[in-house]
C-alpha cells in the first residue's frame, strides 16, 4: 500500500551566528492511510517540530516530505496554504479559536477565503458541530464554552474540509481525563471513517487507541512499535 | 463567513483600537474639509472685501499717437481721439450681459482750468460716489462733498495755502474747501476735487467724461468677458481690466487656498502615518491570530486582504464620519471667518471622504505585507 506521508532523512536544525540546535536527525518513515499514530516524547525531543513538518508549516532543512502524494519542499508559499487547507486539519493543545467569533463562526473560518454560498458554509459548519455533540451551541463565545467545549469547537474546525490527515497537538493537554477521554472518542470514530490521526503527546493513557507508537529522542526514533491492526478504507486526498 | 465579516468582527472586538485607527484619519478628513470649506467661501469674501477696493476696469475713448513729421525732420506728435465719452455712456455699461456683476461705475472728467489764480488739474466724480470710488483717501476736515465745494490735494493746497473751510475761485465762481486729502503720492495729490457736474460746468463741457471707472464683482468671472462685453456696448471706447488689479485679487485668494491646503496635507499626512503605526502595532499583537489563520489554510493574500478589509472599514467610516464633522464645523464657525452667508460646500467633503479611504488603505499597505509575510512557522511558534 502506497504510504500516505512518506519521511525520508529529514533533519530540522534551528539557529545561526555559532548557536545551533538540531531538533530532527536525519528521521525516516512512512505512515500508512488509516492508521492512528501517536508521537511521544520527552520535551525538546522534536515532537512539535515533526508536527509542524507534516503540517507544511516548516520546511525542513533537510530530507524529503511527501503528504498525500505532495512533495512539501517543492511546494511554493501558496502551494503550502492550499496543501494545509485541504489535506491538514490541526487541532492544537490551547484550542486557538479566535475569541471575538461564535462556534460557528469559527468552524467557518478555514472556508472564510472561498466562494461558497453563506448558507453552505453555515450548514457545513452546523453540522460538524453537532456531529461533535455541539448542537444547540452554535453561537456560543469560546469564553462561553468549556474547555472540552472548546476543544471540539477546534476539532470541527479541523474537520470543515474533511482532510484526509488529521495532525493534534496535545489535544487533551488541557482538559481533566474524562473530557479528555471523550475528545479521543471523537479521534477515534473520525479515525474509525479511515482517516489518518497523527497525534503527539505526552499522555500515555492516549496510546491505548492507537495502532501504532513512535518515540522520539533528542530529534531522532528512539522506538517505532505497532500496537495493533488497523483497517484502511480508501479516502480521497 | 467571509474575509469582509471576519475583518469587521475583528474591528468590533478591538473598538479602542480601531477608534485609535480611525482617530488620524477623522481628524485629518474632518480639518481638510473644514478648512477646504471656509476658504472656499472666504475666496468669495475675500474677493468681495478686494472688489469694494476700488475699480479693476477703466473705460476711456479710444484714441491714437499721430506723429508728425516733414521729410526726416520730426515735428512731435498729436493725439487723435475717434469719440468722447458722455454721461449717457454710463446707461450702456450697465445694461451688459453681466450687468449684475457690475457694483459700480463712475465717470471722472479731468481738466485744467484756473484755481484761485493758479492754473492746477480738476477732477470731477459724482460727489455721491467720492467715498465708493477712492476708499482709500483720507480727509482732513471732513468726509463730505457737495456740490459747491472742492476737496484739495496735499500738494495743491499747500500750493494754494488753503485749507478745511477755506474758498477757491475758478473764474467767477466760488468753493468752498471741504477739506484736504493726506498724501497719496498720486497725481491727485496736485489736483482739485469737486462734483462732476461743477467741472463740466467749469470746463464748459456738459455731460462729458474723460473715463469711468468700474468695479466689477470678480468671484468666478472672468473680467475678460465683462470688458468684451462693455467694448461691444461701446464700440468706440477702450476698455481695458486694471491687470494688476485683477492678479493681485487671484494672488491673495490662491495664497489663502494654497494655506488650506498645506495644512490639510499636514494633518492628513499625520493620520495616515497614525493608521501605519497603529495598523503595524496590530499585526505584533495578532501573530498568534494570523498563525492560527495560516494554520487553517489562509494563503498570503488572504491575511493581506484580512488586514486590508479591517483597514478599509475603519477608514471608510472614519472618512465620511470626518467629512460630516468637517461640514458642521465649516457652517457653524463661518461667521467667525467673515463670511456673511455661510453655506454647505460638498466638493472638498466627497474629495475629503476619498482621500480618507485612500490614505487609510495606503497606510495599510505595510503593515498588511508584514502580516502577510509573517512566516508560518514564526506565526505557529506562539501557539
Amino acid at each position: 500500500m502506497e504510504p500516505i506521508i512518506h519521511l525520508k532523512d529529514v533533519s530540522m536544525v534551528y539557529g545561526g551566528n555559532g548557536t545551533r540546535t538540531t531538533a530532527l536527525a536525519g528521521i525516516s518513515f512512512d505512515v500508512l492511510q488509516g492508521e492512528y499514530l501517536v508521537i511521544t516524547g520527552e520535551s525538546g525531543a522534536g515532537k512539535s517540530t515533526m508536527l509542524t513538518i507534516l503540517g507544511g508549516l516548516q520546511v525542513p532543512t533537510e530530507g524529503a516530505v511527501r503528504i498525500g502524494g505532495s512533495d512539501l519542499s517543492a511546494l511554493p508559499a501558496d502551494g503550502l496554504a492550499d496543501f494545509r487547507r485541504k489535506t491538514i486539519g490541526f487541532v492544537f493543545q490551547a484550542y486557538h479559536l479566535l475569541p471575538y467569533l461564535t462556534a460557528r463562526e469559527n468552524v467557518m473560518v478555514p472556508m472564510s477565503p472561498e466562494r461558497v454560498p453563506p448558507r453552505e458554509k453555515e450548514e457545513r459548519a452546523n453540522d460538524l458541530l453537532a456531529s461533535v455533540g455541539l448542537a444547540g451551541k452554535e453561537d456560543r463565545l469560546p469564553s462561553q464554552l468549556s474547555g472540552g467545549e472548546s476543544q471540539r469547537v477546534a476539532i470541527a474546525r479541523a474537520l470543515v474540509h474533511d482532510p484526509p490527515v488529521l495532525l493534534a497537538d496535545e489535544p487533551t493537554g488541557n482538559l481533566d481525563s474524562a473530557t479528555g477521554e471523550q475528545i479521543l472518542d471523537l479521534f477515534s470514530g473520525w479515525h474509525g471513517r479511515g482517516k489518518t490521526v497523527l497525534m503527539v503527546t505526552h499522555n500515555k493513557a492516549n496510546l491505548s487507541r492507537a495502532t501504532r507508537s513512535i518515540r522520539l529522542r533528542d530529534g531522532q526514533v528512539e522506538e517505532d512499535r505497532l500496537l495493533q491492526s488497523f483497517s484502511a478504507e480508501p479516502a480521497a486526498v | 463567513m467571509n474575509i469582509r465579516k471576519l475583518a469587521w468582527k475583528n474591528l468590533l472586538r478591538r473598538k479602542s483600537r480601531a477608534v485609535f485607527t480611525g482617530l488620524g484619519i477623522f481628524l485629518g478628513i474632518a480639518t481638510f474639509v473644514a478648512i477646504s470649506s471656509i476658504t472656499s467661501q472666504m475666496e468669495g469674501a475675500v474677493q468681495d472685501q478686494l472688489d469694494r477696493f476700488g475699480a479693476n476696469i477703466v473705460v476711456s475713448p479710444r484714441a491714437e499717437q499721430l506723429s508728425l513729421g516733414f521729410g526726416n525732420m520730426t515735428l512731435g506728435g498729436t493725439e487723435v481721439t475717434y469719440s468722447r465719452l458722455t454721461m449717457a455712456d454710463k446707461e450702456r455699461i450697465a445694461s451688459i450681459h453681466h450687468k449684475d456683476r457690475i457694483r459700480s461705475i463712475v465717470p471722472f472728467l479731468v481738466t485744467a482750468a484756473d484755481a484761485s489764480g493758479k492754473n492746477l488739474v480738476w477732477m470731477g466724480l459724482p460727489a455721491a460716489d467720492v467715498a465708493g470710488a477712492r476708499p482709500w483717501w483720507k480727509i482732513q476736515g471732513g468726509m463730505g462733498l457737495k456740490r459747491g465745494e472742492v476737496l484739495l490735494g496735499a500738494e495743491a493746497a499747500a500750493l494754494l495755502d488753503k485749507g478745511a473751510g477755506g474758498t477757491v475761485t475758478a473764474g467767477k465762481r466760488l468753493f468752498r474747501v471741504a477739506g484736504v486729502l493726506q498724501p497719496t503720492g498720486e497725481k491727485e495729490d496736485g489736483m482739485v476735487i469737486a462734483d462732476i457736474a461743477d467741472v463740466q460746468a467749469l470746463a464748459k463741457r456738459p455731460g462729458a467724461v474723460t473715463y469711468f471707472e468700474v468695479a466689477a464683482l470678480c468671484k468666478n468671472c472672468p473680467v475678460e468677458q465683462i470688458v468684451a462685453q462693455i467694448g461691444q456696448a461701446l464700440p468706440g471706447a477702450r476698455v481695458s481690466a486694471i491687470r494688476q488689479v485683477v492678479e493681485s485679487r487671484k494672488a491673495a485668494v490662491e495664497q489663502l487656498r494654497r494655506l488650506g491646503f498645506g495644512v490639510s496635507a499636514i494633518v492628513l499626512l499625520i493620520g495616515g502615518l497614525m493608521v501605519l503605526v497603529t495598523v503595524m502595532g496590530g499585526v505584533q499583537e495578532r501573530t498568534r491570530e494570523i498563525g492560527v489563520l495560516r494554520a487553517v489554510g489562509f494563503r498570503k493574500r488572504s491575511i493581506f486582504s484580512l488586514l486590508f478589509w479591517e483597514t478599509g472599514w475603519v477608514s471608510l467610516l472614519s472618512s465620511l464620519l470626518g467629512a460630516g464633522t468637517g461640514i458642521a464645523v465649516a457652517y457653524i464657525a463661518s461667521p467667525v471667518f467673515g463670511i456673511e452667508h455661510p453655506s454647505v460646500v460638498f466638493s472638498p467633503a466627497i474629495f475629503g471622504a476619498v482621500a480618507g479611504l485612500s490614505l487609510g488603505l495606503i497606510g495599510a499597505i505595510p503593515p498588511a505585507r508584514r502580516a502577510a509575510a509573517l512566516s508560518p512557522t514564526e506565526a505557529i511558534r506562539s501557539l
